[in-house]
């Protein structure tokens, strides 16, 4: 890590992020998830922005997952099951938008 | 990625080897300048994660740019902002610098 030298009014520092770490997703059950988010930013030339429906559905199947962690105590079933994500309201992880669009869009949809 | 806008990333790692490994990590943001506009909303770092003999992971961040990097002249002229990590081995009684976590 860099020693900062600069006296500017923000420093770098590294921080934790604000909501904690995401357990891992040792049995791949949001993988399909992720596959589709990354096959969208292929498509739209990684342009993040296109892809934000797909990294919803991704983060809402973490949501959904409840699994227990591998390791001690997951064979004899000891460890607690843990959500992959702890469940947000949507608006909060900066998907307001996305939400609004879905309720416009389905009357559309034959 | 738009200033402001929540984005997801993707990292991948693997444990090559025949044993366990309890890893951690910690990231690093070039250019250096940019990293005070980086917010982790959730990542998988600072936390020690298992991975199995062999196993091999998505590791998932989701993060966004702060909306004051656009009116930042400095970073007028930047255009990518790199975001690495670097996983290594969590040994017995080693403590990270944690920087107020946890």
């Amino acid at each position: 890590m860099s020693t900062a030298m600069n006296f500017s009014s923000k420093s770098f520092t590294p921080r934790p992020p604000d909501k904690g770490a995401f357990p891992l997703d040792h049995f791949g059950e949001c993988s399909a998830f992720k596959e589709r988010f990354m096959e969208c930013l292929r498509r739209s030339g990684y342009e993040s922005a296109a892809c934000r429906q797909s990294a919803k559905a991704y983060l809402e199947c973490r949501m959904d997952r409840r699994v227990r962690p591998p390791g001690p105590g997951a064979e004899t079933g000891q460890a607690s099951p843990q959500q992959l994500m702890a469940n947000e309201p949507l608006e909060k992880l900066g998907f307001k938008d996305l939400i609004n669009e879905k309720s416009e869009e389905k009357p559309e949809k034959s | 990625v738009v200033p402001g806008e929540t984005a997801l990333a993707f990292y991948r790692a693997k444990n090559p080897t025949d044993k366990p490994v309890i890893g951690i990590s910690t990231y690093n943001v070039v250019p250096f300048e940019a990293g005070q506009y980086f917010n982790k909303i959730q990542c998988f770092c600072f936390e020690e994660q298992r991975l199995n003999p062999q196993e091999e992971v998505d590791m998932p961040v989701f993060f966004y740019i702060d909306p004051e990097f656009a009116e930042d002249p400095k970073m007028a002229k930047v255009d990518l902002i790199t975001l690495s990590y670097t996983f290594f081995e969590a040994k017995e009684g080693q403590k990270l610098p944690l920087p107020g976590y946890q």
